[in-house]
């Protein structure tokens, strides 16, 4: 019952039992052998005795006749002797016992007791013949009648002479002992011979029986091949014997790997499947079973390289096996994925150090610094170059190439020329001189190349494309492809993004009709200039009988002449000099380093300017300005307030001119210009270029807190 | 003789051929057949020492069918009676089978007890001893008449 639930031992040697039964068998069979010629033997003898006694029965029967006869006619003789031995040696030979010696001419001989029928029937016969043999002997000797003896053998003597009839019993008992005789030996004879016929079966039987033993073990040993082949050829290890002559077994699995059209991985012919790199390594351990694991490519039937990682068995001196254990796994896909995930992970490392740097970049050009860095990261030794459209979109320009390498050095001009913009996609060229190669990459310097060329978009808007060139036929690797193609995306994310947000910026900062700096704007730039200390001259403009011109020409004409009048300010400052749109016609004007006196001269030369300009397509107008600088006030609305006076005494003096406010409790009259008289107060310091009022009611309407208009 | 030399073999090898298939095909028919048609047969007993044999039978062919029941070993030997008697060698108890020869109508080598043999005779009229010449068996008592009848 537990055999069906015994344990599977695979390489358990249950043929093993096979040969002590086989030795076992041949030790019976020899022994039943020996035994069997040893008692044929000892019974052999004791026929040959048995034989000679009976054999001398005979002589004796003939003897006793004639020392019957002898004795008969006086001669001497001893029948009887006779007589008792041959008594004495039937009964012994039939029964066992001791046939006594013939007068000394032998020994006493110990018989056993007859066996088998005719024997015994014989025996006991001629003992009867014996008796019989006496008896009538004894009535010889005795002359009496030997007709009337009794005869107790059968016999059916007719002849009358008694001597006759003792010589017939004789012949009779003489013949029984040599039949007799003659049945031992054919007995002895038969005993041989089935002896012969029994040592014969014992030695086919125990032939066959070996040879049953001898067909259970092949079929056990085989077994036991067949259940390894078929653990070692089910498992998905690649399994190989070296040998000095090359490989010297291959498990199906393997040979399955190389595929039925390959080569024979047998003999020499797997070295030839390793990959010539690794040959040495993979020969070494034929050579020497070392190292213990190693990792190794082969060529599989479908032509491809398999990494196989193998752990290596010295059994060189196991004389079950005689070579070096390679067991091998297909390892090729975990590779495959090992270094995919590798690359992800550079990739990842990219991306994300790309996006950080990219992040604390608040200007287009640090943007295109960051974008020349991560150039240098993909290759050093692949030109690449950023060429980005300006604001207009109209024009590509290079912004951006790898550092230690000549630019690739593009020729388009214009987005939409570029196939990787129209595309939206990137696209990889193979070779500059292929028929669907773009014409741009053609007559480059560095003669025919490969190109890959990668949009840089953002929110769907084109803004340029990364470009990089590589020797000819040789295009750039997925890896370094999708590194640029993270390149695109994230620069152009950043560089559209400060690009919107320097917009907006700028937009929120600047007047919308005149492209100014907006009050706001103005009043905090103006506010550091004084928090730091910063000497500065501050004016306030208006400009003269704006009301009127509008009325007159319409708002178009007044914002123009507005725009015109900051383009002038524009023309004449200098560029770290401030000018604001403060609200309406009104401006703020703002001279960093200079005080009002220096001030003055070049919100003069302002003046003059717009005199100079007058015509065109807007109508003439002049301004007037109130001046002062920081020395009066540390407030910016102090200040303001001191220009304000400033600008009305401008006005109420006549206009088109400059007035100077030195302080927030002087009066207008208090006005103090250089090089005019003190007592003059109202008198117009700069005259020039006075023109007639354009809508001096309108003027006249704005109430001033302080003095004059100046006409 | 052959049946002699067949029966001799069959008796040896009998506990053998039980065991060993070897010794069957020796034996083809041995022993199978002791009545076979193209004569009388007369049953005849051997035994010591005395041979029982029907007086009479008819003339032609005859299978003598010759049991032993021994214990001694037998033979038979058929002549033709003759008023002068059976002539005796020097010993005066063994009957002259030499002299006999040319009138022996058949004979049977001794075989031994418990064996049934057939002797076949073509057998003309008239009387006929049947005897065992062994040393004394034919004075023993083993002899006996067949009168044979046309």
């Amino acid at each position: 019952m537990r055999r069906g639930h015994s344990a599977f031992k695979p390489f358990a040697a249950s043929g093993r039992r096979a040969i002590p039964a086989i030795v076992l068998t041949f030790a019976l069979m020899s022994a039943l052998t020996i035994w069997l010629s040893i008692r044929a033997t000892g019974s052999s003898q004791n026929r040959a005795v048995v034989v000679e006694v009976a054999g001398r029965q005979r002589t004796l029967a003939e003897r006793y006749v004639k020392e019957v006869l002898l004795r008969r006619l006086g001669e001497q003789a001893d029948p009887r002797y006779i007589s008792s031995l041959l008594s004495t040696s039937a009964r012994a030979l039939l029964d066992g016992g001791t046939a006594p010696a013939v007068n000394g001419d032998d020994d006493d001989t110990a018989l056993p007791a007859a066996t088998g029928g005719e024997l015994r029937a014989q025996l006991t016969q001629e003992a009867r013949l014996v008796t019989d043999l006496s008896n009538v002997g004894a009535s010889v000797l005795a002359r009496g009648n030997a007709a009337a003896v009794p005869l107790t053998a059968g016999e059916h003597i007719t002849a009358p002479d008694p001597v006759q009839r003792l010589q017939i019993v004789a012949a009779l008992a003489s013949n029984v002992s040599l039949n007799a005789s003659r049945t031992i030996a054919v007995d002895a004879d038969r005993s041989v011979s089935d002896l012969i016929v029994l040592e014969i079966v014992l030695s086919v039987g125990g032939l066959l029986v070996s040879l049953l033993l001898v067909w259970v073990l092949v079929v056990a040993t085989r077994r036991q091949g067949a259940r390894f082949a078929s653990l070692v050829n089910s498992s998905t290890d690649l399994v190989a014997v070296l040998g000095p002559g090359g490989c010297r077994y291959a498990s199906r699995s393997l040979n399955a790997m190389v595929g039925r059209h390959g080569a024979d991985p047998l003999g020499p012919g797997l070295m030839s499947l390793v990959h010539e790199e690794d040959r040495p390594l993979v020969e070494a351990v034929q050579a020497d079973g070392a190292p213990r694991e190693i990792v190794f490519r082969m060529q599989s039937g479908r032509g491809d390289w398999r990494h196989l990682e193998a752990h290596v068995s010295d059994l060189r001196h196991d004389r079950y096996v005689r070579g070096v254990v390679l067991n091998a796994r297909d390892i090729t896909d975990r590779i495959a994925l090992e270094r995919e995930l590798t690359a992800q992970a550079q990739r990842d490392t990219f991306s994300g150090q790309l996006v950080e740097a990219l992040e604390m970049v608040d200007e287009e050009a640090a943007a295109h610094e960051v974008v020349e860095r991560a150039m240098a990261k993909i290759s050093d030794v692949t030109p690449i170059e950023l060429l980005l459209s300006d604001s207009s979109r109209a024009h590509l320009e290079r912004v951006a190439s790898s550092v230690s390498l000549p630019a690739p050095a593009c020729p388009v001009t214009s987005p939409f020329s570029c196939v990787a913009v129209r595309r939206g996609s990137p696209v990889v060229f193979d070779s500059s001189e292929a028929l669907n190669a773009c014409p741009k990459l053609r007559g480059r310097a560095g003669g025919p190349c490969s190109a890959v060329c990668v949009p840089v978009s953002f929110m769907g808007r084109a803004l340029g494309v990364l470009h990089a060139t590589g020797p000819d036929g040789t295009p750039m690797d997925g890896e370094r492809l999708e590194q640029l193609t993270t390149l695109a995306t994230q620069a152009g994310a950043r560089i559209g993004t400060v690009r919107a947000f320097e917009k907006s910026q700028l937009q929120a900062s600047t007047d919308g009709l005149t492209g100014l700096m907006n009050r706001r704007t103005a009043e905090g730039q103006v506010r550091g200039l004084m928090g730091a200390g910063r000497m500065l001259a501050l004016a306030v403009a208006d400009l003269d009988h704006f009301k009127a011109l509008n009325d007159t020409h319409g708002h178009e004409a007044g914002d123009r002449a507005l725009r015109h009048f900051a383009q002038v300010a524009h023309s004449v400052l200098r560029d770290n000099d401030i000018v604001a749109r403060w609200g309406g016609e009104e401006f703020v004007i703002v001279l960093p380093e200079l005080d009002r006196d220096q001030a003055v001269a070049v919100l003069d030369r302002v003046r003059e300017r717009l005199a100079e300009s007058a015509g065109g397509s807007h109508p003439s107008f002049t301004a007037s300005f109130g001046v002062t600088d920081s020395t009066v006030a540390e407030s910016l609305e102090a200040l303001m307030h001191v220009a304000d006076a400033a600008l009305y005494d401008a006005k109420e003096s006549g206009r088109d001119r400059v007035a100077v406010g030195h302080g927030v409790a002087e009066s207008p009259e208090l006005v103090a210009v250089p090089g005019a008289p003190a007592p003059e107060p109202v008198a117009p310091l700069w005259g020039a270029n006075r023109r007639a009022p354009l809508h001096e009611a309108a003027d006249e309407e704005e109430p001033r807190p302080t003095g004059a208009e100046i006409r | 003789m052959s049946h002699t030399r067949a029966t001799r073999i069959r008796r040896g090898l009998g506990p053998a051929a039980i065991a060993c298939a070897i010794g069957a095909t020796l034996l083809p028919g041995c022993g199978s057949a002791t009545r076979r048609a193209g004569g009388n047969v007369v049953p005849v007993t051997e035994r010591d020492f005395r041979i029982s044999a029907p007086s009479a039978t008819t003339s032609g062919d005859v299978v003598l069918q010759v049991r032993n029941n021994g214990p001694d070993q037998h033979e038979l030997i058929v002549v033709p009676d003759r008023t002068g008697g059976l002539p005796f060698r020097s010993d005066g108890f063994t009957v002259d089978e030499e002299a006999l020869q040319r009138a022996e109508v058949g004979s049977l080598d001794p075989g031994s007890p418990g064996a049934v043999r057939d002797l076949r005779l073509h057998l003309a009229p008239g009387r006929y001893i049947l005897f065992c010449n062994m040393a004394g068996h034919y004075m023993g008592g083993m002899h006996a008449e067949l009168v044979v009848k046309a």
